[in-house]
């Protein structure tokens, strides 16, 4: 009998929601998992570290990846699942793109500690106690991962071969993705796989947009009852489907929420905030200089906005 | 940081600056200058990209309101330069950085005074933070 191919499913900076996307395979999962060995999934079946540690390099077929790196043993297991496997695929916005957890790439490393050790009104820390990667305690030393600068995506630290974007990757996409695999039916290495165009191509709303969209006024989507039959930003809600890769299926569109961009940018295109500033400008109307800026003063967090799920990859990465 | 001398990248529509002017002679001059058809090709990927590759401040000459070749090109950079300003401040690069004049100077002999003006304010703001 041959062996069945060995998938590892590794999560690092995660909420669970990816491994959680996994499971929502339903009754597809029983047929994947009679094709595939399982062989390490931590947030599901009791696995140890030790036992990646003890595979040949090589011998996982499939690593799939989620999450951001932000520490020394996300980097560790990252790093790890590499080594033995085959195949890396890199699982979801954060490992994609550093995900909403990378939007911490506008603070520092200090605030973040400043504040959940210290300013926020909640805690209470009257020694000044900040975790250290390493402290004595009666005579043993405890050590803890080393908490990073910023917030990484996973190509930025280890080689990645494929990627399926997504908060989370919606089921067929994913049923794709493996079904790809074990059928040795892959695109080239480095291909994202997803539709490679925006969403507002495949999206319902598209046919109500009109030819020049002209916003005098910017509404947030909880200010506005907003009409669940016309574009987004031709009410005036920011919606990041102009820039945003397609393939989720418009969940979120369906739900009358605008895009919020967790596919990331379209093919070929590096920086989906700085294409969606782009075209956000073009769609403002305003008169002059004046009128602008008091349509830009209406925007609470537009970086946050504009790179909700991106920032790590993005140009310009982090705050200086 | 006397001795620190700000690194600008100065984009100039062709239809409005330097038209007049040998190119050669005249980029001698101006360090990172990229003479473009239209201001408007200026993209926010454009200008993110300067900051990436290490500049300290990024000029844009674009032609008087009203006068593009290309109808609004100018006013259109304009907008985005203003909307992009906000996102810079996020990521720790001042507003300041990102200048835009438009007028017109066929012969581009502005463009060294401006270049030079800018460097001076930027000088102030010391260089951006490489990461």
């Amino acid at each position: 009998m041959v062996a069945k191919p060995k998938v590892a499913i590794g999560w690092l900076g995660s909420c669970g929601g990816c491994d959680e996307a996994v499971v929502d395979l339903n009754e597809a999962l029983l047929q994947v998992t009679s094709a595939i060995d399982i062989i390490f999934w931590p947030i599901a079946m009791d696995f140890k570290y030790h036992h990646l540690e003890a595979l040949k390099d090589g011998e996982i077929t499939l690593s799939i990846i989620n999450g951001h790196i932000r520490n020394s043993e996300q980097e560790e297991v990252a790093s790890l699942l590499r080594q033995k496997s085959q195949l890396v695929l890199a699982f979801g916005s954060c490992a994609c793109f550093g995900g909403t957890p990378g939007m911490a790439n506008f603070r520092s490393k200090e605030d973040i500690f400043n504040w959940v050790y210290r300013d926020a009104p909640t805690v209470v820390n009257p020694k000044g106690n900040y975790p250290q990667p390493k402290s004595q305690v009666n005579g043993k030393e405890l050590t803890l991962p080393e908490f990073y600068e910023q917030v990484y995506a996973l190509k930025q630290i280890i080689d990645v071969d494929y990627y399926l974007p997504g908060c989370p990757p919606p089921p067929d996409l994913i049923a794709n993705a493996v079904n790809a695999v074990l059928e040795g039916k892959l695109p080239p290495k480095g291909a994202t796989l997803a539709p490679h165009k925006a969403l507002c191509d495949t999206c319902r709303l598209n046919e109500t947009k009109p030819d020049k969209i002209s916003i005098k006024d910017i509404k947030r989507i909880h200010e506005v009852e907003a009409s669940p039959d016309t574009c987004f930003l031709a009410q005036g809600i920011l919606c990041m489907g102009i820039a945003t890769r397609g393939g989720c299926g418009e969940s979120c569109i369906n739900i009358n929420m605008p895009c919020r961009g967790c596919f990331g940018p379209v093919e070929g295109v590096e920086d989906s905030g700085a294409k969606f500033i782009s075209a956000l400008a073009a769609m403002l109307d305003a008169e002059d200089d004046e009128a602008m800026q008091q349509l830009i003063d209406k925007l609470d967090d537009l970086a946050g906005y504009t790179y909700r799920f991106t920032l790590p990859v993005s140009l310009l990465r982090k705050r200086r | 940081m006397s001795d620190f001398e700000p690194k600008l990248v100065c984009f100039s529509c062709k239809f409005g600056w330097g038209y007049l002017a040998d190119e050669a002679s005249l980029s001698s001059q101006i360090k990172n200058w990229i003479p473009i058809i239209c201001s408007g090709k200026v993209d926010a990927k454009h200008i993110a990209e300067a900051f990436k590759k290490g500049a300290d401040g990024v000029l844009i000459l674009g032609c008087p309101e009203g006068d593009c070749h290309y109808q609004d090109g100018n006013f259109e950079t304009k907008k985005r330069v203003q909307l992009l300003r906000k996102v810079l401040d996020s990521y720790g690069i001042e507003p300041e950085r990102v200048r835009m004049e438009l007028s017109l100077d066929p012969e581009g002999k502005r463009i060294p005074g401006l270049v030079k003006s800018m460097s001076e304010a930027v000088k102030g703001l010391g260089p951006v933070r490489q990461i």
